[in-house]
């Protein structure tokens, strides 16, 4: 099925994505504001790829976090890094695995 | 522990049980197997999402040194302007395939890289910084999707795995013990009846060898 | 028992990926969205890279012979971390990809299996044989 893609960060990470083609956007102000914009992208069925950045993940908090876990399969959520390359020192996706596998992975490539 | 599983020590029983215990054994075998078969898995999931992150974060942060020279040179409002003119319709098809029984999503994008003239923008009124910084968030935007699958899939691995963990340890450590016991208390119960009747046999031909 | 009950289910669903029949490899490459529903009635689908990767190892008589997926089979009898390929042209592949002799069966151990899942991650699937 063909789904749309969705951006939701500063001014910056918007207008890059819609360059790139990215059908939704929204430029993050207000807190209620931008939850509500992520209800509607989960809730509507056709986007298929929320792209949200860090900073703003981190200033919608336990309701982002809430939200993603209640939502259905799709859409995939994914966090990226905006202009100023912030990341959060927490990686979620290391902290569930440890969570669930009870155990510490920790993937070298080759030759380190 | 064997009356809690309230089998009556006779033959007919130790039957059942032996093929209780089978059946469980090969059970948790398979699932072991399952459970390797899942960490291995995980873990070629979180190779290739270290590479695709460093990939996809590197093309990004190129896209957004593009965009602030673009910037500098058309002013922000031009650009905003730009970006609304751009065709926004970049399609994803999320499929499902299915690993060991967990359906993990398949994502196609298909083309993503346009030309200028394609983007939608006019080019009298754009400078090239702009087709420059387009060219390197559609390069992005490819990359982000190929992180965004594979981490959805280490996700969907990983909580597999947790479940599949707590089948083996509850076959292991509850389970099995609990069918060998009850095994244990038939054989030694049928052991005590049969010794019972062979000593009560015995008085009998005594008592009969007496008569006599 | 209930953990009785619960063991039976998981092993039933334990080839849930399987499917109902499988595709061809010529069969594959043709189709827009080549994928098969699975036993677990699901869908299963291939990615195309990994389609034009197999036409590129074998000859073209050969991709009508190749079913989809290649099944890596996990049973009992072998052990742990011991699996089996089965097929003339299954083991053909799967031999390009682990530099092995082939023959019509090959037994393969658990980093050959990751390096063909590395490879194959949609076109093979694992088989859990009790």
């Amino acid at each position: 099925m063909g789904l749309k893609t969705a951006a939701v960060g500063d001014l910056d990470t918007v207008i890059g994505l819609s360059l790139a083609g990215v059908t939704h956007t929204h430029i993050h102000r207000a807190k209620e504001e931008t939850l509500k914009k992520l209800g509607d992208f989960f809730t509507s069925n056709d986007v298929g790829l929320v792209l949200i950045t860090h900073r703003v993940a981190e200033d919608l908090g336990n309701e982002l976090r809430q939200m993603t876990r209640n939502k259905k399969l799709l859409p995939i959520v994914l966090k990226i890094p905006d202009k100023t390359g912030y990341a959060p020192a927490a990686d979620e996706l290391r902290d569930v695995i440890r969570r669930t596998v009870g155990a510490e992975i920790v993937v070298k490539r080759e030759g380190e | 522990m064997a009356t809690a599983m309230n089998v009556s020590p006779n033959r007919m029983e130790l039957i059942k049980l032996k093929q209780r215990v089978t059946l469980a054994q090969k059970g948790h075998d398979l699932l072991k197997d399952k459970m390797d078969a899942l960490v291995m898995e995980l873990f070629d999931s979180l190779r290739k999402i270290q590479d695709s992150r460093i990939a996809a974060i590197g093309q990004l942060k190129k896209g957004y040194v593009a965009l602030s020279e673009c910037i500098a040179v058309m002013g922000t409002l031009e650009t905003m302007q730009a970006a609304r003119e751009t065709r926004k319709e970049i399609q994803i098809d999320v499929s499902a395939r299915n690993i060991m029984g967990i359906q993990v999503p398949s994502i196609d994008i298909g083309e993503v890289e346009r030309n200028a003239l394609s983007r939608g923008y006019g080019l009298y009124t754009t400078s090239s910084s702009l087709d420059v910084a387009a060219k390197e968030f559609e390069k992005a935007l490819k990359l982000l999707v190929d992180l965004a699958e594979l981490e959805a899939t280490a996700l969907a691995i990983a909580k597999e795995l947790e479940r599949t963990k707590r089948r083996v340890n509850a076959l292991e450590y509850i389970l099995i013990p609990r069918l060998n016991e009850a095994l244990k208390f038939i054989l030694m119960r049928l052991d005590e009846m049969e010794r019972e009747n062979f000593t009560r046999l015995k008085r009998i031909k005594a008592i009969l060898e007496e008569r006599e | 028992m209930k953990v009785e009950r619960i063991i039976k289910l998981e092993l039933g669903k334990l080839n849930a990926q399987v499917p109902e029949k499988r595709l061809t490899l010529k069969a594959a490459l043709v189709s827009n969205k080549p994928a098969v529903f699975t036993k677990g009635g699901g869908v299963h689908s291939f990615k195309k890279g990994e389609l034009e990767l197999l036409s590129k190892m074998l000859p073209e008589e050969d991709w009508e012979k190749l079913q989809l997926p290649i099944f890596i089979s996990f049973e009992p009898s072998l052990g742990r971390g011991t699996a089996k390929i089965r097929g003339k042209i299954e083991t053909a592949v799967v031999a390009q990809i682990i530099g092995k002799n082939k023959d019509d069966e090959m037994t393969v151990y658990r980093p050959e299996v990751a390096a063909i899942r590395r490879k194959l991650p949609t076109t093979t699937q694992y088989l859990f044989v009790g």
